[in-house]
């Protein structure tokens, strides 16, 4: 039986698209999950940002095993941001990651993401996913934060849900006063 | 000279001729012990999940007591409050009240029995601990590493001070047990460790900050266990390099001046360990070669006055021989060479040490402590049933004439029990030598030829009891009918066979255990079929060559037949030889080009191959028929039953050695 390559990786890719719309649709459902358990008093945009941050801070202790402070704080920050890149590209984004003009800062450019699109589906606003995200990559660095006895920081300068076409975060390391 | 408890005279041993430096006598404190030999305390989880001694522990612990041959025999540590916050595993011992007492005279009184030294330890378990509650106690609330363990709470002064105060009443328990010697245990992560490491003890208060800081608890731990003691010695476990600096843990200097300042606070001994159990290297898997870590015993020698001891890959006599020679380390420590032969120093006394059963450092017995499990051993079938008439070899009530077909692993442990119980064995195998398919295992690469050493075991074993071998005769149906035997025990190993998927009859398709005899031609890129232990091996012994391997292999997950306490280290050489893995996966067709792929859902992956290697096996009853024909009581173990590992073969052959 001839090997057709065509055949067999775009077959791949539609399962690799199915399976990440499949994941932003599931979070969605359980966010209606939780918001019709919480009742009618209960604010759907404080019940999502709040599961960012439950998956947040899951994920930066899934990700503790990986940290490694043997590359200097420089290294441990590409660390975290490249965590972040995998977090967001199995998802369908296109991150990239460019160093800063200083050692002490890295920057995370979300190029595309999907997130803003299934938000408008299933009816969360803007403002809830550009939060959740913030909240999401907060509480990642929150837990690595604790883990390592150290103190990153993590800003976004640019938001796609704002409109800025893309999401810019940048991960830095406070100066010393 | 200090106090003796009991007299040993070593000196018409041959073993004490030959290892002179493990079997003369050491001061620890004011008790002298006869030799250089300690059964180090190990977590065995044998006790009830009250926390009390079982017939099982210390059934367990005399074994051991009787192996030290006069030395020291720990048992494990015990936790030591009531809010189980110490607890590290189910089956640890409690010693919180004096209704525990009782329990642990058990186990000292059976120590003394076999003439040892009774030791007990003192063990907070810290952020590995409180397997019963919710929460753990540390120094500092620093996230866990390893989900496994529990979330943990900073202690307060008054939790601090509480401790010390069960410290101290433990203390006065093991005394009153009737243990001759208190450990404190301060390493992989316990309570005292956490205490100790930059990487968990941020406090900002008295306990915290530089390691003189860091070390407070620790020094007055060992000062107030001390005062209790008297004269009784205190000895002391911690970290000689915690192997954390990926996490900002302490250097190896800060590990020696832990070491310097719990000398200088009383302790009697130091007893050298390394790592945590959140450390990312290896430490003592048998890819590590033996007595890699002794240049850490010399170093804390050099920096201390007392006497010092060490496990960690000391397996064999000859290294912790030289080492004491060399004044590198005083005492040779023993855990896991004890758990597969609980007399193993004994039998190196006595001069039978090629009937040591040899560890094959092979960390199960780790990994069953982190799923609940009492102590089981690879290699040691009777390992944890010590109590256990049911697992002792005792004199058969009818002998009989037996026939074991197969010189592997299950045949010679079934031949060697079924030979001691008083039966005629003889042993039949159509390759000119001992040890079945472990000959090939044992070629594979990092530190896989310690696995021969269970054949060089039951090797001897089976020649002391008389067993006879017929090498290099193949078993046919018409020798069991001229030999009518009263039993066969068909141990031959599996069938290693061929896929039925078009391509597989090629020549370019070869064994396992053709590649690696060398008798089969392997090319640069090779695909090898099945993802179990032997799939992984000849893998590896192929990426060693600078080939280019991919496994295919049709379980969910690779190497499901290894430990996990072991795997992750075939995982990280599999990785660094880049060899590519598809679990869940067929071979659909091979072909001139190479390999096609399949995937559990359908989809193709092409892969370039101009060698397979098949390492897929299956049941081998070839001879079943012929023995049932005839009536001849008929039992089939080891991978001939069902293909598994080293371990299933060894137990299976033990277990039909001692009904058969």
């Amino acid at each position: 039986m001839a090997l057709d390559p065509e055949k067999q990786i775009s077959s791949l890719w539609k399962a690799l698209q199915g399976s990440q719309e499949a994941n932003r649709r599931t979070f969605y459902q359980m966010r209606q999950v939780a918001i019709e358990f919480a009742g009618p008093d209960a604010n759907p945009f404080d019940i999502g940002v709040k599961a960012w941050e439950i998956i947040g801070k899951d994920m930066g202790k899934s990700n503790l095993p990986r940290m490694n402070l043997l590359k200097g704080e420089e290294g441990l920050m590409m660390n975290i941001a490249r965590a972040y890149q995998g977090l967001w590209t199995t998802n369908g984004a296109v991150v990239k990651i460019e160093k800063g003009k200083s050692p002490n800062e890295i920057f995370i450019k979300w190029e595309r993401c999907p997130w803003p699109t299934s938000a408008k589906e299933f009816g969360a606003s803007m403002k809830e996913d550009l939060l959740g995200c913030d909240r999401y990559l907060q509480t990642f660095l929150d837990e690595v934060n604790a883990f390592l006895g150290i103190n990153l920081k993590i800003e976004t300068q640019k938001a796609i849900p704002k409109g800025d076409g893309v999401c810019l975060r940048r991960l830095y390391k406070p100066e010393d006063k | 000279m200090g106090k003796l408890l009991f007299e040993w005279d070593y000196s018409s041993y041959t073993g004490a001729k030959k290892y002179p430096h493990l079997f003369k006598p050491i001061d620890i404190g004011n008790l002298t012990i006869p030799n250089r030999i300690k059964y180090a305390a190990t977590e065995d989880n044998l006790n009830g999940r009250d926390g009390f001694v079982t017939d099982a522990g210390v059934a367990y612990i005399r074994e051991r007591a009787k192996g030290v041959v006069g030395g020291i025999c720990t048992m494990q540590g015990v936790y030591m409050d009531e809010g189980r916050q110490g607890q590290g595993y189910v089956g640890q011992a409690a010693a919180w009240d004096d209704k525990f007492i009782p329990g642990l005279k058990r186990l000292a009184d059976a120590i003394h029995e076999e003439k040892a030294v009774a030791a007990c330890q003192l063990m907070h378990c810290g952020r590995v601990g409180a397997i019963e509650t919710e929460y753990c106690q540390g120094p500092s609330d620093v996230p866990q590493r390893l989900r496994i363990f529990r979330p943990v709470q900073e202690m307060t002064k008054a939790d601090i001070k509480q401790c010390l105060k069960e410290h101290i009443e433990t203390t006065e328990r093991l005394l009153k047990a009737g243990f001759d010697i208190v450990e404190i245990s301060g390493i992989v992560g316990y309570l005292l460790s956490n205490f100790l490491s930059s990487y968990t003890n941020r406090r900002t208060d008295e306990y915290g900050g530089d390691i003189g800081g860091r070390m407070r608890f620790v020094v007055e731990c060992i000062q107030e266990v001390k005062k209790v003691c008297g004269d009784v010695p205190v000895g002391i476990r911690l970290c000689s390099d915690e192997l954390l600096d990926d996490v900002g843990g302490n250097t190896p200097e800060e590990s020696m001046i832990t070491y310097e300042m719990s000398e200088e606070a009383g302790v009697d001994y130091m007893s050298v360990t390394l790592g945590w159990q959140e450390s990312i290297y290896p430490v003592i898997s048998r890819d590590i070669p033996q007595g890699n870590w002794l240049h850490l015993a010399e170093r804390a020698k050099q920096h201390l006055k007392i006497p010092v001891m060490m496990a960690y890959r000391l397996f064999v006599p000859e290294l912790p021989n030289k080492a004491i020679e060399e004044g590198k380390l005083d005492i040779w420590e023993m855990c896991r060479p004890m758990i597969a032969d609980p007399l193993m120093p004994k039998k190196v006394l006595e001069g039978t040490q090629d009937e040591i059963r040899h560890c094959v450092a092979c960390n199960v017995c780790l990994a069953r402590l982190f799923r609940d499990a009492p102590m089981t051993c690879y290699i040691n079938p009777v390992c944890a049933h010590e109590w256990d008439p049911k697992y002792q070899i005792k004199p058969a009530e009818m002998e009989k004439n037996i026939m074991i077909v197969g010189a592997g692993p299950a045949g010679l442990e079934c031949a060697w029990v079924a030979a001691e119980r008083g039966h005629e064995v003889h042993v039949y195998d159509k390759r000119e030598e001992l040890g079945g398919t472990i000959i090939e295992a044992a070629k594979a690469p990092y530190g896989d030829d310690e696995l021969y050493g269970q054949i060089r075991f039951s090797k001897a074993k089976a020649e002391k009891a008389g067993v006879e071998f017929h090498l290099g005769t193949e078993v046919t149906p018409e020798l069991i009918e001229e030999e009518m035997p009263d039993a066969v025990v068909l141990a031959t190993g599996p069938n290693y066979i061929k896929g039925t998927a078009p391509g597989f009859d090629r020549a370019d398709v070869v064994s396992v255990l053709d590649v690696i005899k060398g008798t089969a031609e392997v090319g640069d890129n090779v695909v090898v079929w099945g993802n179990l232990k032997p799939g992984i091996g000849v893998a590896l012994f192929l990426a060693k060559q600078g080939k280019k391997v991919t496994i295919v292999g049709k379980e969910k997950k690779l190497g499901k037949d290894i430990n996990p306490s072991f795997l992750w280290r075939y995982v990280g050489y599999l990785r660094q030889n880049k060899v590519t893995a598809y679990n869940d996966c067929d071979i659909e067709e091979i072909t001139d080009d190479g390999v096609t792929v399949l995937t559990y859902a359908g989809y193709r992956i092409p892969v370039k191959a101009d060698t397979v290697v098949t390492s897929e096996r299956e049941a081998n009853t070839i001879l079943k028929d012929v023995v049932q024909e005839n009536s001849i009581e008929l039992f089939v173990i080891g991978d001939a039953l069902t293909p598994r590992n080293l371990s299933s073969a060894v137990h299976d052959g033990y277990r039909i050695g001692i009904r058969i």
